[in-house]
């Protein structure tokens, strides 16, 4: 059997797969050195990712402490049980509700920061960057431990500087109430983590380049009309991603919530990251097996935010091409 | 010149690899042989039992004395954290070869299932400095094999009323007793906290430890008149006695939440309690910012320790009752302390726990104030702070032995064990109820005992489906009799 290519030459003779594989051998081999290079990060992400995967889909399906070496199979009753789990469902909400409320506060108030700073005659501008980054950077767990005694309710800063001011007349119990908890959590988790979302808009502003504007001014545009007509166009495309990474890390809230509250107040903070630790890991009474089978509805739920952020990808990519 | 072409720059690079994933396979083997190799035999040794680290650290020197190359590596732990490094620990094969159980939750019965320890050594030199009756077959002894023994005593509890009696004084209370009555302890929260005008409050307690709370509600529960049956240390093991049924949704306990409730509305409270723990909020205490603290006998022990400036201002009540004479019960003393089955030195391990049996030990438990000594007589002629001595003695007066379903028949354990504890539980459920996110306490009781119900139910039928002799009517005892002691000979009637 002949293989013809499109443009109608002969090139090899002979049967067509094994052609196929000599062909696919040869290419692997002259990239060789490619792969050679890629083997310890397949092989990390192979042990630290896939492997976890695979792992918490069968123990999803065992009924087991984690402790001992008793554990039963019990097919989908996890499932089952978690999705009639009120707790499950009240910590998926409390997740959603943090993702509704920070996203576009970051978003927006990361992007109003990035025009400020991305201007070139700002004095103290790469001071300002710094500044805010620099919480980015700091230890999630230390400013959760640090953030329990500024909020204090007994002597914190922040309840002092309230009562000196007559804001109000009695301390606030900000992370011991259910109904501020999540708030300041929240509030917390912003100032924590808007560094980064302002380092993702001032990359997509690098983007848009100098001679558009240059072309704006020619033509008479002042710095609103810019703004309204050169930059906010030309971020669009940027908008879904930022938005999609930032709700996507958004949902790994964990380590701050664990260390500021633990999911209390009466799980008023409970995200699902935290019940599904708690479940698996620091209840009084362990369950591996179900804590792995909240774990894996959640994946399913990170998943689909990220199938989103795919299509986000390529819409912003047509989107930046037609541009 | 030396050329660095590319080849030279990969064998480099996979020899620097497999090195490295040499290093790291080892880490764990070596850093215990590295142990021994440096000093022999190194046993490593993790409890909460701060106020008894200097002499379990002098025991371990003793010893280490006595057997030269053998040395302890001790740790102590926060309880509200211990029961998770242990989780973690003993999942990753580096838990400590001595260790005790705080936070666990889950009954020693359930541990042994799950293989986490190893029978004792020397088993008979133990139980030979231990009274006969106190150790159990379903909580120390498994399968006719001695794995801990009881350290304290059985008559003791948690919620003892400690309190600043320079403030209490000051807000014209009784610096040697405290208040004896709900009522009395409300009003003289509310005196403190008035005569405090925003510096000091009434109460200060760990709220977010959810269990520790648990332990509270139920001991003010049974000072209201809760009569309970007791297995294991989770809230799945206490029921009424004569009836066999959970008690949650009963009076005593709706009337102990309002109680703890009434002291929100007082505003009574140390504002930041619901972020603390058991040990942070007797850090903050001992500073003056409260005037009293639920806490057991060792709390004097830790604050002679750690707070010593405060140690003067100490006083301490029996728990608070509704008409002052409270009457509690104490379950059978569990063991503290279990050789883990990953340990490579049981009998070295085992040795030196029996040195925790002897007469002197004992006295050193009462020197040091933490949990009563199991032998009652080391805290009479100890010397100790007033306030150890009188806690013990409200003690004596106060707590009964409780019946234990789990020392009638074993095999209760197992369903213990096969129970999964249902959430709510009762800490978060009184953590609800401060918070006003929960408000019909009633409510919320009942459905809490409906679903320990059903569970426990549950967890019956699976146990006697594989043939274990277990059954409800284990839990109840007809012949208990309120505010008497359940003896070992009751067990035999019963």
């Amino acid at each position: 059997m002949n293989i013809v290519t499109r443009e109608g030459a002969v090139t090899v003779s002979g049967p067509a797969v094994p052609a196929r594989r000599r062909r696919l051998a040869t290419r692997i081999w002259s990239e060789r050195w490619a792969y050679v290079f890629l083997l310890p990060t397949l092989l990390l992400f192979g042990l630290y990712t896939v492997w976890p995967i695979i792992s918490s889909l069968f123990y999803s399906m065992l009924d087991w402490n984690g402790l001992g070496a008793e554990r039963s199979f019990v097919g989908l009753a996890n499932y089952r049980e978690a999705l009639a789990d009120p707790l499950f469902w009240k910590s998926l909400g409390i997740t959603l509700v943090i993702i509704a409320v920070t996203v576009p506060v970051r978003v927006g108030l990361g992007l109003l920061v990035a025009l400020v700073l991305n201007n070139p005659r700002l004095p103290l501008a790469k001071l300002f960057r710094t500044a805010l980054f620099v919480p980015v950077v700091t230890t999630t767990a230390i400013i959760g431990v640090v953030m329990g005694f500024i909020f204090d309710p007994a002597g914190g800063p922040v309840n002092q500087l309230l009562l000196d001011l007559g804001i109000v007349d009695q301390p606030v119990d900000f992370l011991g109430d259910p109904g501020s908890s999540l708030w300041t959590v929240m509030g917390v988790h912003m100032w924590k983590w808007l560094g980064i979302t302002l380092v993702y808009w001032l990359a997509a502003l690098q983007t848009i380049p100098a001679t558009v504007y240059e072309a704006a001014r020619t033509d008479g545009a002042g710095g609103w009309a810019s703004l309204r007509y050169v930059t906010l166009p030309m971020l669009k495309p940027f908008l879904l991603i930022i938005v999609l990474l930032t709700a996507i890390e958004t949902m790994q809230i964990f380590d701050l919530v664990l260390t500021m509250t633990n999911g209390g107040p009466y799980f008023s903070t409970l995200t699902s990251e935290v019940y599904i630790y708690q479940q698996a890991f620091a209840s009084s009474t362990p369950r591996l097996g179900y804590g792995a089978a909240l774990g894996v509805l959640f994946g399913l739920v990170t998943l689909a935010f990220t199938a989103i952020q795919a299509i986000g990808i390529r819409y912003a990519n047509r989107a930046r091409s037609t541009s | 010149m030396t050329t660095f072409g590319r080849r030279r720059f990969l064998g480099l690079s996979g020899a620097a690899l497999a090195a490295a994933l040499g290093v790291a396979g080892c880490t764990r083997t070596s850093q215990k042989e590295a142990a021994t190799a440096a000093g022999g035999d190194v046993i490593r040794w993790w409890d909460h039992f701060q106020p008894l680290q200097p002499l379990n650290e002098r025991i371990f020197a003793e010893y280490g004395r006595a057997h030269p190359g053998v040395r302890v590596e001790h740790e102590v732990y926060n309880p509200n954290e211990m029961g998770q490094a242990l989780q973690l620990a003993f999942k990753s094969n580096q838990i400590a070869d001595v260790h005790s159980i705080a936070g666990m939750g889950t009954s020693e019965a359930a541990l042994v299932a799950d293989g986490w320890f190893s029978p004792l050594a020397g088993q008979d030199a133990i139980r030979a400095n231990l009274p006969a009756d106190s150790l159990l077959e379903g909580l120390h002894v498994f399968d006719g094999k001695l794995h801990t023994f009881p350290l304290f005593s059985s008559r003791q509890y948690a919620t003892l009323n400690w309190f600043n009696r320079e403030l209490v004084e000051k807000a014209g209370g009784d610096p040697d007793k405290g208040p004896a009555t709900w009522d009395a302890f409300r009003s003289l929260a509310a005196r403190i906290t008035k005569a405090g005008g925003g510096r000091a409050y009434g109460w200060i307690q760990g709220l977010q430890f959810h269990e520790r709370l648990q332990t509270h509600v139920t001991e003010l529960a049974m000072s209201a008149g809760a009569p309970l049956a007791m297995a294991g240390a989770s809230g799945m093991g206490l029921v009424d006695p004569k009836t066999g049924e959970y008690a949650y949704a009963s009076d005593p306990f709706v009337h102990a939440l309002e109680f703890l409730l009434s002291l929100v509305r007082d505003k009574v409270v140390f504002p930041a309690s619901t972020s603390l723990d058991a040990r942070t909020a007797r850090a903050r205490w001992a500073t003056g910012v409260a005037g009293m603290f639920f806490d057991g006998s060792w709390n004097v022990g830790v604050v002679n320790g750690q707070f010593k400036q405060f140690i003067d201002k100490v006083g301490v009540g029996s728990i608070p009752s509704p008409e002052g004479e409270p009457v509690l019960y104490g379950a059978p003393a569990p063991g503290q302390l279990f050789v883990s089955s990953q340990s490579e030195h049981v009998e070295v391990a085992s040795d030196l726990l029996a040195r925790l049996t002897s007469p002197e030990y004992h006295k050193g438990l009462a020197t040091f104030m933490d949990q009563v000594p199991l032998d009652l007589d080391a805290v009479a002629t100890a010397d100790v702070h007033p306030t150890y001595k009188r806690a013990v003695e409200l003690f004596g007066q106060t707590v009964r032995l409780a019946p234990s379903p789990v020392a009638r028949n074993s095999a209760v354990a197992q369903v213990l064990s096969e129970m999964k504890q249902p959430r709510p539980t009762l800490g978060e459920i009184t953590q609800g109820i401060l918070s006003g996110e929960v408000t019909d306490i009633r409510k919320a009781l009942r459905e809490h005992t409906g679903k320990l119900t059903a569970e426990r139910e549950r967890a019956t039928r699976v146990v006697s489906g594989k043939g274990v002799k277990v059954s409800l009517d284990d839990w109840k005892f007809a012949n208990w009799q309120p505010g008497e002691d359940y003896t070992a000979k009751m067990y035999q009637a019963s």
